[in-house]
């Protein structure tokens, strides 16, 4: 394994603040952009930012996730933090962290341009680089864990994923926010490059607490590639993920699954784009949210099929629970066709937990908040268990029932 | 004398401004078993739903004595810990909820209100082997989610299932013998007979004198409009299966 450890050096001025709204990154988005119609961002807009990178956590269970083991790569407050992490040598890794300069020098242009993406790339901080070599399998998940853990910070960081042909890779990715910060924003990027016959899957769980966090994530994926993200969103007061998915050759699986449990007037959003460029491809998209306490969840899954990208096999649904009057859903599932001889499918549902299911297990001696966990559980179980790991499991299903 | 289990008093209650039961009286000691029944809409399912607290009906007048405490205004789960227990009609599919770790919550959920240990898993998985084998519940069926693609039979055999693991003091079955074959009829009165005790009481509800074939009532009654208007030994099922409903609604008439 390979460590570049570069210089730390701030690329903006101490003390200085950021108005998002005042930066001269391209127009900030507004509400009467389709994309941006449900995101409160005037959340974000009263927030002055700094760049203070301060570490203040002192051992990474005071975060309440379960002991992780092997490599752990650790960012606090958009830096990296050594004492935290765990850089084990393996081999066939290259692992590269890439700050200030090198990081300009390093960047190739966004292909995709919108506010948040220029705001990541004009502020970065820190940039993982990960590179796993051909024909290996690396069984233990490598984790990376993102902390904010500090009031009003923001964090721009990015990690760019690449695998080789015909190697194998499972991340853990954590979000975190400590409980006693808040008003901090990750705005994060992660970038994935899938070479043919390789294989990654990504479980992403997303605890922000009083803080923010945005994802934009760019998977591009070569022949016979699979690429499975679980994504699981327990609490933030702003969570959003722009998942963009290229499938550029054939035979290949994509597969984004998710579970948000917005409670309390936060807002999570899911924003997903599949482009299917070339023929005999699947993919399967499975988002659950359950929705509490005037909590809001947003649901934008974009399939798109190509003109010539024949025989495609594309499924995506999404299913949500409203527990209560107050809280709302706005899901629109997209297909855009241009080939003709595939089968594809999308759908939604919004419903509320069945009262005589209810009545059945409160009748069996199970309290109504027990009742309702245990049909939570149900609904949810089945993205849940993607992850074979059953103590990671059962981390993420403590998060996302609130227990 | 044998100890009262439950005592309903002039029982009424609306569902949607509609009145089902119109002054129901009905006393159940332990250790009997009491066959209810009656004609379409006489109120035999809503007086199962209102025993076991379902709250889509309202008790508007009269009062339920269950060893000893008023409990109409108690929740579903709190009788069901006081050891009420009602086997359903159509019993709910609960989707991605396995049949044990439901059974497991709902054991644990009743310890934590008395204040006991959550059972221990070996324990657990012992009595589920028990009980499972008093009806002949296959195996397969305890891992998969309650109910859910089950049989109309299996569905009947898991809540008898249930029931044995529960233990309750009143059993309540509303019609459990709908949408069972012969074969299943057997397994499954077999099973309510091996679960009867002195300490315990059961209730059959059903349209059909079949099922007391197999679970022998000490006491018949006949509802009808709400309320309970003949009562009698098992001979009176007999007496219904042969001669109808109707000569009881005109003797009730004069």
């Amino acid at each position: 394994m390979i460590i570049k450890d570069l210089n730390h050096n701030s690329l903006l001025k101490e003390n200085s603040k950021l108005d998002l709204e005042a930066l001269n990154l391209g127009s900030f988005p507004k509400r009467k952009e389709e994309r941006w119609k449900y995101t409160p961002l005037r959340f974000l807009k009263k927030i002055n930012f700094h760049n203070q990178f301060n570490f203040k956590i002192e051992h990474l269970n005071s975060l309440g996730i379960p002991k992780i083991d092997g490599l752990v790569i650790v960012l606090e407050n958009g830096k990296f933090n050594s004492s935290l992490s765990n850089i084990i040598d393996l081999m066939d890794i290259e692992l590269l962290f890439l700050n200030d300069g090198d990081i300009v020098n390093n960047s190739q242009e966004p292909s995709h341009k919108d506010y948040f993406t220029n705001l990541n790339f004009s502020f970065l901080t820190e940039k993982v680089v990960l590179k796993i070599k051909p024909n290996v399998n690396i069984n233990e998940p490598i984790n990376f864990v993102n902390i904010i853990s500090d009031d009003n910070c923001i964090s721009n960081t990015q990690f760019n994923i690449d695998i080789y042909e015909n190697s194998k890779l499972h991340i853990r990715q954590y979000f975190l926010g400590s409980s006693n910060s808040k008003d901090g924003f990750i705005n994060h990027r992660n970038q994935v490059s899938l070479k043919s016959q390789s294989s990654l899957t990504i479980d992403k769980f997303q605890d922000l607490n009083q803080n923010f966090n945005f994802c934009n994530e760019f998977i591009d994926q070569e022949q016979e590639s699979k690429f499975i993200m679980n994504t699981f969103s327990a609490s933030g007061i702003i969570l959003r993920n722009d998942v963009f998915n290229n499938v550029n050759g054939k035979n290949c699986h994509s597969e984004l699954n998710g579970v948000f449990a917005p409670i309390e007037k936060q807002h999570f959003d899911n924003h997903t784009t599949i482009n299917h460029f070339v023929a005999d491809c699947k993919s399967f998209e499975n988002y659950k949210g359950v929705i509490k306490e005037s909590g809001v969840g947003v649901f934008n899954g974009k399939v798109i099929v190509h003109q010539d990208a024949q025989k495609i096999e594309a499924f995506q649904k999404n299913n949500n629970i409203l527990l209560d009057d107050e809280s709302k859903i706005y899901s629109k599932p997209e297909l855009e066709i241009y080939a003709d001889d595939v089968r594809c499918s999308h759908g939604s549902t919004t419903g509320r937990f069945d009262e005589e299911a209810l009545f059945y297990l409160r009748s069996r001696g199970i309290s109504v908040k027990k009742s309702l966990e245990l049909m939570t559980l149900g609904f949810i179980n089945e993205v849940i268990e993607k992850s074979n790991d059953s103590e990671y499991k059962e981390f993420v299903l403590k998060r996302l029932l609130k227990d | 004398m044998s100890e009262l289990l439950i005592e309903i008093k002039d029982l009424e209650c609306n569902i949607d401004n509609q009145k089902i039961l119109q002054g129901l009286n009905l006393k159940i000691n332990k250790g009997e078993v009491h066959a209810i029944m009656g004609p379409n809409g006489s109120g035999k399912s809503t007086l199962s739903s209102v025993l076991a607290g379902n709250d889509n009906y309202e008790v508007t007048n009269g009062s339920i004595n269950f060893l000893g405490e008023e409990i109409s205004e108690m929740s579903p789960e709190e009788r069901s810990w006081k050891g009420m227990f009602l086997a359903f009609q159509y019993p709910v599919e609960i989707p991605g909820v396995s049949n044990i770790n439901f059974l497991r919550t709902a054991l644990n959920e009743r310890n934590k209100y008395f204040g006991i240990d959550s059972i221990p898993a070996k324990d657990f998985l012992k009595m589920v082997a028990d009980k499972s084998e008093l009806v002949g519940l296959n195996n397969k069926l305890k891992n998969r989610s309650v109910n859910e693609g089950f049989s109309g039979g299996e569905k009947k055999r898991n809540e008898i299932f249930q029931m044995a693991m529960l233990d309750p003091k009143l059993s309540i079955l509303d019609e459990t013998d709908s949408g069972l074959d012969i074969d299943a009829l057997k397994i499954v009165a077999n099973g309510v007979n091996k679960l009867k005790s002195s300490e315990n009481a059961t209730v059959v509800i059903t349209h059909y004198q079949r099922l007391l074939d197999y679970i022998v009532p000490d006491f018949v009654h006949v509802l009808h409009e709400g309320k309970i208007i003949k009562s009698g030994d098992k001979s009176l099922a007999l007496e219904l299966e042969k001669k109808g409903y109707d000569w009881l609604k005109t003797d009730e008439n004069i």
